[in-house]
């Protein structure tokens, strides 16, 4: 079989992932991939944190504001609506039970 | 930041740009909108040029494609999903350009003279007072086609002639509309259209209406003399004394010695010719139209005789 790949992993929760670095504080995008890359996601690619803050804004789970900054341009900084936190608490849970479900089944392989 | 790294930023987006030349171009404006921005943060965050640490611009292209699954992917699921998206896509930017700004400026302008800060504020404050004109706009037109009476209606919604049924109508007519009218700012888009339209051909409707109105009360003094006056019909004025002879060049005066002036001073013959223009106000003016006749007596077109002058004449 193929060994699992984290960047084939990640494609499917990278949502949840963006969601989750903005469920306690608003960001600008490099600062959410910092986030991500900060709590171990380190495959995870600019482009793709890019792309999906700009897809998850235009889902209506986002709010945008810019902030200006003294030494750079402006920053857009995205914040979770309503919306997102509910569609966070959603696609939270699917993980957890995929997680576990995932988790239980190693176990008892590994038990066997 | 030094120039050199916002040249190679732009060189950087462009190539990206260049590499997303198959998706429609507002879209990929849309998810390069921030873009630039972005790569400053990435540059202003540690050592290297963007394609050491980001890839070439193609992978970074490819890279948002994958994880932007609306654009590209899929042969053109928005535009077959929405027939309107494409046309939006095309014209709301236009308009967000060229005819927004000159609006904003027209309402502020209009808004100034008006008193308000914006000229809408104004006509906002205006919207119960339509409600209310529209309820009775509604009412007329109820009236008008429920009655069959076919008489003027008048100001009021009267169905068979009955104030009681329009004041009424009247009533329910204006609460019905100021309640549509609170109800009609939380409407959907189709609801919304088909109330417009709705008001738009009543709008039109009254139009018409009190153009027929205004025209019929600015007629109305000379239909009523037209009704009521008997001699409306009078063309000639043929004056006889007391022997029954027509005369000629008689003069008619009010209690006030006003001239009386009836009929037209044009004599026509049977076929329609026109004969002779007469002095307006003396009477004949064609005498040979005369309705009576002595027996044998010719009749003198423009003889000047004075009647009470002529004793020879009281013989025949």
């Amino acid at each position: 079989m193929l060994p699992v790949d984290t960047t084939q992993l990640l494609k499917g929760v990278l949502d949840l992932a963006v969601l989750a670095a903005l469920r306690d504080e608003d960001g600008y995008g490099y600062d959410i991939l910092r986030r991500l890359r900060t709590a171990g996601l380190g495959e995870v690619g600019d482009a793709s944190v890019y792309g999906t803050l700009r897809r998850l804004f235009n889902a209506g789970l986002l709010t945008t504001y810019v902030v200006p900054s003294v030494e750079g341009p402006h920053r857009k900084y995205y914040s979770l609506n309503a919306a997102g936190r509910d569609e966070l608490q959603r696609s939270g849970k699917i993980w957890h039970g995929f997680a576990s479900t995932m988790d239980d089944l190693l176990r008892e392989r590994e038990t066997a | 930041m030094n120039s050199t790294a916002q040249d190679e930023i732009i060189a950087y987006v462009f190539a990206v740009r260049a590499a997303l030349g198959d998706l429609p171009e507002a879209q990929r404006d849309e998810l390069l909108e921030d873009l630039t921005e972005h790569l400053t943060e990435v540059m202003a965050d540690g050592e290297g040029s963007l394609i050491d640490r980001l890839g070439s611009p193609e992978a970074y292209a490819a890279e948002l494609r994958g994880t932007a699954p609306f654009v590209g992917g899929f042969p053109d699921p928005p535009r077959s999903a929405n027939p309107f998206a494409e046309l939006r896509e095309q014209f709301v930017p236009q308009l967000r350009e060229h005819v927004y700004p000159l609006l904003r400026v027209v309402d502020e302008r209009l808004g100034k003279l008006l008193g308000y800060p914006r000229a809408r504020d104004f006509f906002v404050l205006l919207r119960p007072a339509w409600w209310v004109v529209r309820g009775y706009l509604a009412a007329m037109v109820v009236a008008v086609m429920l009655d069959g009476t076919g008489q003027p209606i008048g100001l009021l919604p009267r169905i068979g002639g009955s104030d009681v049924v329009a004041l009424l109508l009247l009533g329910a007519a204006v609460l019905g509309s100021i309640w549509l009218g609170r109800r009609s700012l939380r409407l959907r888009w189709w609801p919304r259209l088909a109330l417009y339209l709705g008001s738009f051909v009543l709008v039109m409707v009254a139009l018409t209406g009190f153009v027929e109105a205004d025209s019929s009360t600015r007629d109305s003094y000379y239909s009523d003399v037209n009704y009521d006056n008997p001699y409306s019909g009078v063309e000639d004025v043929f004056v006889y004394d007391e022997q029954g002879r027509l005369i000629d060049n008689a003069r008619l005066f009010d209690q006030n010695g006003e001239p009386i002036h009836l009929g037209s001073a044009y004599c026509y013959d049977e076929y329609g010719n026109l004969l002779e223009e007469s002095d307006a106000g003396v009477y004949p003016y064609c005498p040979e139209k005369a309705p009576f006749r002595m027996p044998g007596a010719a009749p003198k077109a423009s003889a000047s005789v004075e009647p009470t002058t002529t004793p020879s004449a009281k013989g025949r």
